[in-house]
C-alpha cells in the first residue's frame, strides 16, 4: 500500500499557485525526504496531506483513505510535527504528552516519550511557555510518537535542534522506520535527509523536479567540477575564450574580488581552461578544483534557472530560507556524514556570522548566506586549511540573476 | 469521542488563565464591596440576599462583568490558536474541527463557571458576616444563573473567534459582542423597531410583544428575568411565564447558533 498519493494536486492561494499538478506517492514502509527551498510549496503539500488545506483540484489519499473525508482516521494513525507550530504557553510538558495520549486514546507513558525525545526531567512539569524552541520541539515529537503511529510526518523536523538533537532526531526517525513506520520528512538541509532517507523528493515551485534515492541523485551529479582560479586580473575577453572552450559550462567572475573566478567544467577541460587563460596573457596564480556534490545538485534543482541538474557554484549549501539560526546551526551537524561529497571545503562565510541571523522570511540570496555561514563554520572548525575568503554567495548569486 | 479530550486540555489551560483570575477577582471584590455598602444599617429590616442580587448585582455588576470575562477568555480561543500555530499542534491530533470550536466552548465555559463559582464565595462570606438575611439557597442559584450567563457569552466569542480568519478580527468581534450586548442592545433594538412599525403593524403580534421578545432575546436580559423570577419564586411560573420561556429559548439559541456559524465558517477555511 502507498502510505501517502497525491494525484494531480493543484492548490491555488489568492494569487498564487503554491503546489501545481504534484504526483507524489511515499511507499509504506519508507523514509521520504521532501526537500525544497522556502516558497516551493513544501509545507502546503503536508498541509493538504493533514487536511488542514484544501487542495483546488486533485486528490490526496493517506493510508487509503480521503484526506478530507477522512483526516480525523488518517490522524488517529498518524504522527505529526508540524512546522511553525507554538505550544501552550499555561500547560505544562506533561499535560501536552497526557493530552495527545488522551487524543489518540493510546496507551502511553508519557515519562518515557519525555525521556526519548530528550526532555529531563526537571523540565516535564514546567510550562511549555518556558520551553526553548528546541525543547518545544522536542514535545511536539513526543507527542507525534504517542501511540506507534504507522506514518510519521515531520515538517521541518531539526528546526531548532542544536546538533546534538538533530542526531537525537534522525536516531528516532531511524528507530521508528525501523519499528515499520513509514516516515515523511521535510527540510530545506540535504545533509538531514541524505543521512536517513531512503528516498528524496524535490520539490521546487509547486512541482517534484526530481525523485530518486540518495544514490540515484549521487550519480545523477556527473562528473562535473568547480575550478576556482585565482589571477592577477582577469577581463572579459579572456572569460569569453574560456566559455567557449568544449566542457566548459559556466564561467563566473568572483564578486569582491580582482582576479578570482570559477569555471565549472568537464573533468578533462581543466588543463584546456589554464591553457586558455594564459593564451589570453592571464596569469594564473593559484588554482583548485572542486568536484560537484550533492549540495550542488540540489542547489541547481532548487536554485538554479533550469531544473537540469548541474554545477552553478562550488561548495554552496542550498537551502530555502531556514527560520532561524539555529536550524541552519542544525544543518552543519550532518557534515561529518556528508564529508565524501565535499573534498575541498573552504572557511566560506565565517565572516558572515551575523547571516545566521537572519530572518526565515528572507530572500533566497540571503536564506543562502545563512546556510553558508553555518556550513562555513563549521567546516573551519573541521580545520580545512584552504584559506579562501572571498564571498561565497558571488557565484551563484551571479548566476541566478 | 475527542471532544472531552479538547474541552479537558482547554479548561486547564483556562483556568490558568491571568487574565479571567483577575476579573473575577474584581468581580468577586466588587459583589462584597457592594453586599457590604447596601447592608442593612438598622432600619432597613427588609433588606435580604434577594433583593441585594435583583436590585444591585444583576443590573451592576452581573451583566457588564460576566459578559467582560466571557469575551476576555472566548474572544482567541480559535483565533489566538491560530495565529499562534498551537491549533497545528492541536489538529495533528485525531480532533475533527467541531471537536475544536465545541471542545472549546465548553471548556472555557467550564473554566468560567468555576471561577464564578469561586468569585461568589467571598460575598458569600461577608453576607454571613454581616447582620444580613442570609438565603443561600438563592444566593446558590444566582450562581447558577451567572454561569449560564457566562457559558452562553463564552459561546458567542468562541463562536466568533473560530469565524475570524485572523486574531485581529477576532478582537473587534470581541468588542463588537460586548458592545451589542452590553451597551448597545437597547437602543439598537429600539431603532429596529422604529424602522420596521410598519411591517409589524398589520401583523398578528403587538409593537409591545416583539419589544419584550427583542429584550429578553439580549441573553443579559433573558438571564437577569430568568433569575429575578427565580429569586421572586416565580421560576416558569405567573404571568411572565411566556417572556421567561423566550428568554429560555433565546439563551438555548445564542448558546448553540454562534458556535455552529463559526464552525460552518471555520471547517471551510484553509488554515
Amino acid at each position: 500500500m502507498t502510505a501517502i498519493e497525491l494525484h494531480g494536486v493543484t492548490k491555488q492561494f489568492a494569487d498564487v499557485t503554491a503546489v501545481d499538478d504534484l504526483d507524489l506517492a511515499v511507499e509504506e514502509g519508507e523514509i521520504y525526504g521532501f526537500l525544497g527551498p522556502n516558497g516551493a510549496g513544501k509545507s502546503t503539500t503536508i498541509n493538504m496531506v493533514l487536511d488542514l488545506v484544501r487542495p483546488t483540484t486533485g486528490t490526496v489519499t493517506v493510508l487509503g483513505r480521503d484526506a478530507t473525508a477522512d483526516s480525523v482516521d488518517i490522524r488517529r494513525r498518524t504522527g505529526v510535527l508540524p512546522e511553525g507550530f507554538s505550544v501552550y504557553d499555561r500547560l505544562s510538558g506533561r499535560k501536552h504528552v497526557e493530552f495527545a495520549i488522551e487524543s489518540k486514546e493510546a496507551d502511553a507513558e508519557p515519562e518515557a516519550l519525555l525521556e526519548r525525545v530528550g526532555l529531563s526531567p526537571e523540565d516535564w512539569d514546567r510550562k511549555a511557555g518556558g520551553y526553548s524552541k528546541g525543547m518545544c520541539q522536542r514535545l511536539a515529537l513526543a507527542m507525534a510518537l504517542v501511540g506507534e503511529p504507522e506514518l510519521l510526518i515531520l515538517d521541518e523536523p531539526s528546526s531548532g535542534l542544536d546538533p546534538a538533537g538533530a542526531k537525537e532526531m534522525r536516531d528516532i526517525v531511524r528507530a521508528e522506520a525501523d519499528r515499520g513506520a513509514t516516515v515523511f520528512f521535510s527540510s530545506h538541509v540535504l545533509g538531514q535527509v541524505e543521512a536517513v532517507c531512503d528516498r528524496v523528493g524535490i520539490l521546487r515551485d509547486g512541482t517534484l523536479v526530481a525523485e530518486d534515492s540518495i544514490e540515484g541523485l549521487r550519480d545523477a551529479v556527473g562528473g562535473e567540477e568547480t575550478l576556482d582560479i585565482e589571477t592577477a586580473g582577469v577581463d572579459e575577453t579572456a572569460l569569453e575564450s574560456v566559455r567557449a572552450l568544449e566542457g566548459v559550462s559556466q564561467v563566473t567572475r568572483v564578486e569582491g574580488s580582482d582576479g578570482r573566478i570559477r569555471v565549472n567544467c568537464a573533468d578533462d577541460a581543466k588543463t584546456r581552461v589554464i591553457g586558455a587563460l594564459e593564451d589570453a596573457g592571464v596569469g594564473v596564480s593559484d588554482f583548485h578544483t572542486e568536484e560537484a556534490s550533492l549540495e550542488d545538485l540540489f542547489l541547481a534543482y532548487t536554485e538554479g534557472d533550469s531544473a537540469s541538474p548541474g554545477t552553478d557554484g562550488d561548495d554552496e549549501e542550498t537551502a530555502e530560507a531556514p527560520t532561524d539560526g539555529d536550524e541552519a546551526r542544525s544543518a552543519s551537524d550532518d557534515e561529518p556524514e556528508g564529508d565524501d561529497d565535499e573534498p575541498e571545503m573552504e572557511p566560506e562565510g565565517t565572516e558572515r556570522d551575523e547571516a545566521g541571523e537572519a530572518d526565515g522570511t528572507g530572500e533566497r540570496a540571503e536564506a543562502e548566506e545563512t546556510e553558508e555561514t553555518d556550513e562555513g563554520t563549521e567546516e573551519t572548525d573541521e580545520g580545512t586549511e584552504e584559506t579562501d575568503e572571498t564571498d561565497p554567495t558571488a557565484t551563484t548569486e551571479e548566476v541566478e540573476r | 469521542m475527542s471532544l472531552p479530550a479538547v474541552a479537558r486540555k482547554d479548561f486547564q489551560d483556562t483556568v490558568r488563565s491571568r487574565a479571567m483570575a483577575l476579573l473575577i477577582a474584581l468581580f468577586s471584590g466588587l459583589l462584597a464591596l457592594m453586599a457590604y455598602a447596601v447592608r442593612p444599617t438598622g432600619e432597613g429590616e427588609g433588606f435580604a440576599t434577594e433583593l441585594l442580587l435583583s436590585a444591585f448585582v444583576g443590573p451592576i455588576l452581573l451583566t457588564t462583568l460576566v459578559p467582560l470575562v466571557a469575551v476576555v477568555i472566548g474572544y482567541n480561543a480559535v483565533s489566538g490558536e491560530r495565529e499562534s500555530g498551537s491549533l497545528k499542534l492541536l489538529l495533528s491530533l485525531p480532533h475533527s474541527r467541531a471537536d475544536v470550536v465545541f471542545g472549546k466552548v465548553i471548556g472555557r465555559a467550564a473554566a468560567l463557571s468555576l471561577a464564578i463559582a469561586v468569585g461568589f464565595l467571598l460575598p458569600a462570606v461577608v453576607l454571613i458576616a454581616i447582620p444580613v438575611s442570609f438565603n443561600a439557597g438563592a444566593f446558590l442559584g444566582y450562581t447558577v444563573f451567572a454561569m449560564v450567563l457566562g457559558w452562553v457569552f463564552v459561546s458567542i466569542a468562541v463562536g466568533c473567534s473560530a469565524a475570524a480568519s485572523t486574531q485581529r478580527r477576532a478582537l473587534v468581534g470581541g468588542i463588537g459582542i460586548y458592545f451589542l450586548f452590553v451597551l448597545l442592545w437597547g437602543t439598537l433594538t429600539g431603532q429596529l423597531l422604529g424602522a420596521f412599525e410598519s411591517v409589524i403593524d398589520p401583523l398578528p403580534v403587538s409593537l409591545i410583544q416583539v419589544q419584550t421578545f427583542l429584550e429578553v432575546a439580549n441573553p443579559n436580559t433573558g438571564v437577569q428575568v430568568l433569575a429575578n423570577a427565580f429569586l421572586a419564586d416565580q421560576l416558569f411560573a405567573g404571568d411572565m411565564r411566556n417572556q421567561q420561556i423566550s428568554a429560555t429559548a433565546m439563551l438555548v439559541f445564542w448558546a448553540l447558533a454562534p458556535p455552529l456559524v463559526g464552525l460552518l465558517k471555520f471547517d471551510r477555511d484553509d488554515l
